[in-house]
C-alpha cells in the first residue's frame, strides 16, 4: 500500500541541500528495524541493506534523494531584511509573495512592492532574485541576528492536501520518491537490495555520486518526481506527462541516456501486471542516474518517476492513483532486476 | 496583544472578496457583538454595529472595509482548468505557483498553473491575470459539479507571527483596520458615551467602496473616521512615498478630509503620548474616506492609516502595536468633546 500519511510526514520536514538532517532522521527512524544495516556515509546518504527471500542475482540499488530546493541566507541587512540565494533551480516567478521558514523555525515573508506604486512596466515583470529580500519582522541587524544566521537555509511554508484524488504539498520533490522506498523496505522483498536516500540532488547530484561508489551496483533504480506540464495553456505535445497516467519512464534527459533493455524491461513489466505507465515525452530536466549511471565502470540505470506540476515551487501536486501504481511497478521492476543474472 | 493578535487571525482566516464577504462579516459580528448594544447586516453586506447615545446630537461613525482582494472564476475550460479575473486590484507577480483556496461547494484548495523552470522560458515575464489558470486536479466534468461561475478564489495563507508583534497574513487590507475598530468599541465598552457611535465594516471597497458609500447613507453620522491601511517602508520603496511600520497610525491631510478632524487628532495623540506619523496626499485618498464625505449633504471625514508592508500580496505585514495604537487614539477622540 502506498503510504499518504507517511509522505504527509516527510513533506512536514525541511531538507533544502547540505542541510537534511530532519529527513535522515526521521527515515532512519522508519527503516532502521527493517534493515540488516543502515549507515550515514561522509557525505550525508543513507545507504541501507535489505535482506529479502534469497540473495540477488543482479546487485540492484534503488534510489530517492531527501533534498528538496530552498534559499539560503546570504546578508543581513541594518534594517533587519535577510537577502538570500537559491538553492537549486528555482523560477523567480515563484518566490514573490511566498510564506517561508527560516532556519527550521522562524518564519518570514518574501515581500513586494505594492501594485499601486508600481510603473506599468513592472507589473508584468517577476522581480529578480537579487532585488528580493525576507522580512522576519525584525526592525535591525541586531534583532535579526538573535534569530537568525548566515547560512540558515529557507524552505516554503506550503499546505498539504490530498482532495480530489490528488496529493498538493511541499517537497513531494522527492519525498514522494523517499516514501515508496521507506515503504519497500518496511515490506517483504524476493531479494536482497540495496537502498540509498541521497543528499544534495538539486545541487548537482553529489550524494548519489559517492553513494554509488561505494554501493558499487550492477543496476539501479531512479525513484523520482518529474516534470508534468499537463496545465492550462501548454498544447499537447509539450505536456512531458500527464498526472493520471501512470508512472513516467525516461529514455533520455539532460543527464542520462537510459539503459535500453532496463526501459523496455520496465514498459514490458508494467504491461504485464495491467499497470498504467508513460514515456516522458522530452529531453528535459536530470536527476541522480546522471551520477550513478557512470560511476566506476558504469551502472545499468532506469529511472521511474511521478508525474508532479509546479516542481520546484512552493507546492506540488501529484496524483494518488500514480503514488499506488508507480510503487507497485517499482516492487514488481526491482525483483525482476534482481532476480536476472547479468549475461 | 495576544487577545489583539487573536482577534485579528481570526477575521483575517475568514474569506471575504468584494460581494462575498459573508464569512468575514459573519467573524465581525460575533466579535463586535459583545460591545454593541445592536448588530446588523445589511443588504449590501456591511456590518453595521452601534453603542453609545442614539439621540445625542454627535453621532460618530467610524468606518473600515471587511473586503479584500481576490479572484473570480470566469470559465471552467475543457480540461477542468479555472480561468478567472481579479476582484480587486491584484498583483499578478504573486500568482505563479500560488496555493489558492477557491470557495466553490466547499473550499477547495488549487495551485495557479506555472511552469518548471526546466521547462520554463526564462524571459521573467508574467503572464496577465485572465491569461492564468487555477489547477484544482478536477476534470471539467467534476469541476463543474464543485465549482460555479463566479465562485471566488483567494490566495492561501495561515497568518502567521513575526518578530516584534508583527504579523503577516492575506487579507490584513483592511481586516487590519477591522481589528482597530473592534478594539476601539472594547476599549468604550462600560463606560457611558456622550455621544452616539457606529462601526461600520463595510463591503466592496476594493471595487468602489460601495458598501462605504450604501452604508453611510443608512447612517448619516455628523463626522466619520475611516480606517484603512497604507504603504510601509519596505526595500525599493522611496521612503517619502511612505509610513513606518510600528512608529504609529498615520494621520491622513488631503484636500478631501476634515482639516478640524485631522488637528484635533493630533492634538490628542500629542496629548496622549500616542505615536503617530502623518499622510499627506494631494488629493482624493484612494480610500472610503472619498465617499464618506460626500455622502447625502456631506459627512466630515479624517482618515487614520495603518501602515503596512507588501500590499496586495498574501504575505501583508503590520505592527499589531499599530492597530492597538490606532484604535487607542480613535477611543481618546471619541470621548474628547
Amino acid at each position: 500500500m502506498a503510504n499518504i500519511k507517511l509522505l504527509e510526514q516527510l513533506c512536514a520536514l525541511h531538507g533544502v541541500s547540505g542541510d537534511e538532517e530532519a529527513v535522515r532522521d526521521f527515515i532512519l527512524a522508519q527503516i532502521t528495524p527493517y534493515t540488516e544495516s543502515a549507515v550515514v556515509d561522509a557525505m550525508g546518504n543513507i545507504i541501507a541493506e535489505k535482506k529479502g527471500a534469497q540473495p540477488a542475482k543482479t546487485k540492484l540499488m534503488l534510489n530517492a534523494h531527501m533534498d528538496e530546493v530552498g534559499l539560503i541566507v546570504t546578508h543581513i541587512d541594518s534594517d533587519g531584511y535577510l537577502k538570500f540565494a537559491p538553492v537549486g533551480g528555482i523560477d523567480k516567478r515563484v518566490l514573490c509573495g511566498r510564506s517561508v521558514v527560516i532556519g527550521g523555525g522562524v518564519p518570514g515573508v518574501i515581500g513586494a512592492k505594492p501594485v499601486h506604486l508600481m510603473g506599468a512596466d513592472e507589473r508584468g515583470k517577476a522581480v529578480p532574485v537579487g532585488e528580493l529580500y525576507l522580512d522576519i519582522g525584525a526592525s535591525s541587524r541586531q534583532e535579526a541576528e538573535k534569530a537568525v544566521r548566515l547560512g540558515d537555509t529557507v524552505c516554503f511554508a506550503a499546505p498539504f492536501d490530498t482532495q480530489n484524488g490528488m496529493i498538493r504539498g511541499r517537497a513531494l520533490d522527492d519525498r514522494a520518491g523517499c516514501a515508496i522506498l521507506i515503504d519497500m523496505i518496511q515490506s517483504d522483498l524476493p531479494y536482497d537490495m540495496t537502498f540509498v536516500f541521497c543528499v544534495q540532488e538539486e545541487v548537482g547530484t553529489r550524494g548519489s555520486r559517492t553513494a554509488a561508489y561505494q554501493v558499487r551496483p550492477q543496476a539501479a533504480i531512479v525513484v523520482e518526481t518529474t516534470t508534468a506540464a499537463d496545465i492550462a495553456g501548454v498544447p499537447e505535445e509539450k505536456q512531458v506527462c500527464r498526472l493520471g497516467g501512470g508512472a513516467v519512464l525516461s529514455f533520455m534527459d539532460k543527464g542520462t541516456i537510459y539503459d535500453r533493455a532496463y526501459y523496455d524491461l520496465a514498459l514490458d513489466t508494467a504491461r504485464e501486471a495491467q499497470l498504467p505507465c508513460q514515456i516522458k515525452q522530452a529531453v528535459a530536466g536530470g536527476n541522480d542516474a546522471g551520477a550513478i549511471h557512470a560511476s566506476r565502470d558504469g551502472v545499468r540505470t532506469i529511472a521511474v518517476s511521478l508525474a508532479c506540476r509546479y516542481l520546484h515551487s512552493a507546492v506540488g501536486q501529484i496524483a494518488q492513483e500514480d503514488f499506488r501504481s508507480t510503487r507497485q511497478l517499482i516492487m514488481k521492476l526491482a525483483a525482476r532486476i534482481a532476480g536476472s543474472a547479468q549475461v | 496583544m495576544e487577545q489583539l493578535k487573536e482577534l485579528l487571525f481570526g477575521l483575517c482566516s475568514a474569506a471575504g472578496t468584494p460581494g462575498d464577504e459573508h464569512f468575514a462579516a459573519q467573524q465581525a459580528k460575533k466579535a463586535l457583538e459583545p460591545y454593541c448594544s445592536d448588530v446588523a447586516i445589511d443588504h449590501m453586506g456591511n456590518v453595521i454595529g452601534f453603542m453609545g447615545d442614539k439621540n445625542a446630537e454627535r453621532q460618530v461613525m467610524l468606518d473600515a472595509h471587511i473586503d479584500q482582494i481576490g479572484m473570480v472564476v470566469t470559465h471552467i475550460d475543457k480540461d477542468g482548468f479555472l480561468h478567472m479575473a481579479p476582484c480587486g486590484g491584484v498583483d499578478r507577480r504573486v500568482l505563479p505557483g500560488a496555493p489558492v483556496t477557491v470557495y466553490g461547494r466547499e473550499a477547495f484548495t488549487g495551485i495557479v498553473c506555472c511552469l518548471p523552470p526546466h521547462l520554463a522560458e526564462d524571459d521573467g515575464k508574467v503572464e496577465p491575470v485572465d491569461k492564468m489558470a487555477v489547477d484544482l486536479g478536477l476534470t471539467k466534468a467534476e469541476a463543474e459539479q464543485k465549482v460555479a461561475l463566479g465562485d471566488r478564489i483567494l490566495l492561501s495563507g495561515r497568518p502567521c507571527a513575526l518578530l516584534n508583534h508583527r504579523v503577516s497574513s492575506a487579507a490584513l487590507d483592511d481586516r487590519a483596520g477591522c481589528a482597530a475598530l473592534i478594539r476601539c468599541a472594547q476599549l468604550l465598552s462600560g463606560k457611558p458615551l456622550t455621544c452616539g457611535l457606529t462601526i461600520l465594516l463595510s463591503t466592496r471597497e476594493e471595487t468602489g467602496s460601495q458598501g462605504a458609500k450604501t452604508g453611510t447613507f443608512r447612517v448619516f453620522p455628523t463626522e466619520a473616521i475611516a480606517v484603512d491601511v497604507s504603504f510601509a517602508d519596505q526595500p525599493g520603496v522611496a521612503g517619502h512615498k511612505c509610513g513606518k511600520l510600528g512608529a504609529g497610525p498615520m494621520i491622513g491631510v488631503s484636500p478631501v478630509l476634515d482639516r478640524e478632524m485631522k488637528d484635533k487628532l493630533i492634538h490628542i495623540a500629542k496629548d496622549e503620548e500616542i505615536p503617530y506619523q502623518m499622510e499627506v496626499m494631494g488629493g482624493t485618498t484612494g480610500t472610503n474616506a472619498d465617499v464618506i464625505s460626500t455622502t447625502r449633504s456631506g459627512v466630515r471625514t479624517a482618515l487614520l492609516s495603518i501602515p503596512l508592508r507588501y500590499m496586495h500580496t498574501s504575505v501583508e505585514v503590520v505592527d499589531l502595536e499599530d492597530i492597538e495604537r490606532t484604535a487607542v487614539l480613535m477611543a481618546s477622540y471619541i470621548h474628547h468633546r
